[in-house]
């Protein structure tokens, strides 16, 4: 469960990047959320892994206040919350499976449980092939495999993915998209931001709209619209 | 936790190959800065050798007037030897002066023949030896304090001509200096040094930050993401110390007859080959400390989560 009250972000020029935004997304929803670029989408991203603390409203995702967390406990938030960004960001030095496991061993998982976990993992993302090599030797679909493979290794309760489709292909794109709805089957909450209005309407599931800080539209089947 | 202790290492091992050009760029600085702090040690400890040798063959000669008895002088001589700052009364009686004027040199010995035929104008004396030669001046005034003193005639520190006061005052002057600008251009060459590793570290801790940065996204703890860094810059440390006593072992071996015969820095080198374990214990130190602290400091920066 995620559940933002009257959140607002104010940057000290005077920037409102949020404005009194309110939600609430149930477990194992899947749902997307849309607007312009500056709309917010990524400050509310931002928001929920705790790289950026609201200037006011309340942030509760499954039992954890954010108001209360301390700076300790940052890391094992957010090994609960699987991140898919729009560029990848995967260890350029690491191997496809070395990438994967590293999620796991920041987490002082066992050597012995991480060998069993990661071809299990590259394997459901069809990456099993490529597990030896490099991102530098990876397509942008298989790169963004790669990262929701990691981001998926830990069995997180959500999974945000920014934009996970913005540098891909359409092909690559639709592959990506069938993932994360297979993933969403599987339990997980999923959260998609993007600007690809095709993928949006043919989705068919939740669309929350952001205009200027502000939720403009929350539609149970919704369209991208702006 | 052990698991994670063990990964900390490895990426820490690891990663010194995969940056090999900023490795092989700090490593070589930190030789460089191993190598001149050791040269710095070594010319204190030589400059306070020598100047121990030198401060070691100044003592204190009071003459004694001819007159004195036999107990005048015994008693003087023990009580001289209550003196704080007196490590030893040595009686040089007036055959003595003549024989070690004759003993001397050929000159000397001529020098000698002549005195012995006017009738020994040679007086007696007390040598007294100094445990801290910078006190000098007031063990003389105590020395001449005692009443017993009247039997002597005159001080080798406030003789007539006030050159050897001089000397003396000087040695210890220079002696002194000599160790402050000693220690205070060691601790501004490791900082400058520690300034420089800082910064070549830091380096490659910004070509890394999007490592760090991602570390961070995937859960990574700020030990997790630091540890390596650590275990990196203490490598570094280590191999640098290495380095620097395979290249001062043969060296001073190679130059140590010149060092010996032309400098007279025999014991300086023996002072080193008897605490031998100590410097290259020392040379670790220092390299272990600066690879550690400045990739510290190099990371406060990127490690805010």
């Amino acid at each position: 469960m995620i559940l933002l009250d009257r959140v607002s972000v104010m940057y000290p020029n005077k920037t409102v990047a949020l404005s009194g935004v309110s939600l609430h997304i149930n477990p194992k929803e899947f749902v997307t959320i849309v607007g312009s670029s500056g709309a917010g989408k990524s400050t509310l991203i931002r928001l929920l892994i705790k790289e950026e603390v609201p200037t006011s409203g309340k942030i509760i995702v499954g039992s954890i206040d954010y108001d209360t967390i301390d700076k300790a406990n940052i890391p094992h938030l957010r090994r609960r919350i699987g991140v898919v960004f729009q560029d990848f960001k995967l260890l350029p030095n690491l191997t496809v499976y070395e990438n994967v496991a590293f999620a796991l061993e920041v987490s002082g998982v066992k050597s012995k449980e991480i060998k069993r976990a990661v071809p299990k993992i590259l394997q459901l993302v069809g990456l099993s092939e490529k597990m030896h090599s490099y991102p530098s030797e990876l397509s942008g679909g298989e790169k963004q495999r790669t990262a929701i493979a990691r981001a998926l290794v830990r069995n997180p309760k959500i999974l945000i993915a920014d934009e996970p489709t913005g540098n891909l292909d359409p092909k690559n794109s639709w592959d990506i998209i069938e993932l994360l709805l297979k993933i969403n089957r599987f339990g997980t909450t999923v959260l998609l931001t993007t600007h690809n209005k095709e993928i949006v309407d043919a989705l068919k599931k939740r669309v929350i709209t952001i205009n200027r800080g502000r939720i403009v539209k929350d539609e149970k089947v919704g369209k991208y619209t702006l | 936790m052990m698991t994670t202790f063990g990964r900390v290492w490895r990426t820490g091992f690891k990663n010194i190959f995969r940056n090999a050009w900023l490795s092989s760029a700090a490593t070589a600085i930190m030789v460089v800065t191993i190598l001149v702090l050791t040269f710095f040690a070594f010319s204190t400890v030589f400059v306070r050798t020598q100047l121990a040798q030198v401060r070691s063959k100044i003592d204190l000669s009071l003459f004694i007037n001819d007159d004195a008895t036999q107990n005048q002088i015994q008693t003087l001589q023990s009580k001289i030897g209550t003196i704080p700052n007196v490590t030893s009364v040595n009686f040089v009686s007036k055959t003595d002066a003549l024989d070690r004027l004759k003993n001397s040199s050929s000159e000397g010995a001529k020098l000698a023949q002549s005195a012995q035929d006017i009738g020994n104008p040679l007086p007696a004396s007390f040598e007294v030896k100094l445990s801290n030669i910078d006190n000098i001046s007031a063990t003389n005034s105590s020395i001449k304090g005692l009443t017993e003193a009247s039997i002597v005639t005159d001080s080798s520190y406030d003789n007539r001509d006030d050159s050897r006061k001089g000397v003396v005052e000087n040695i210890i002057k220079i002696s002194n200096s000599v160790s402050k600008i000693g220690a205070v251009l060691s601790i501004l060459f490791l900082v400058i040094s520690l300034l420089i590793i800082f910064n070549t570290i830091r380096m490659a801790i910004f070509t890394r930050r999007e490592e760090v940065e991602i570390m961070k996204l995937v859960g990574a703890t700020k030990w997790f993401i630091r540890g390596p860094f650590l275990v990196e810059g203490a490598l570094y440390g280590i191999l640098a110390a290495i380095i620097s006593l395979a290249v001062t072992i043969p060296l001073t071996r190679t130059i140590s007859s010149f060092l010996t015969d032309k400098l007279g820095a025999g014991p300086t080198l023996q002072y080193f080959s008897s605490h031998f374990l100590l410097l290259s214990g020392g040379m670790f130190a220092v390299g272990i400390l600066i690879g550690v602290i400045s990739s510290w400091l190099a990371l406060i920066r990127y490690l805010k989560l």
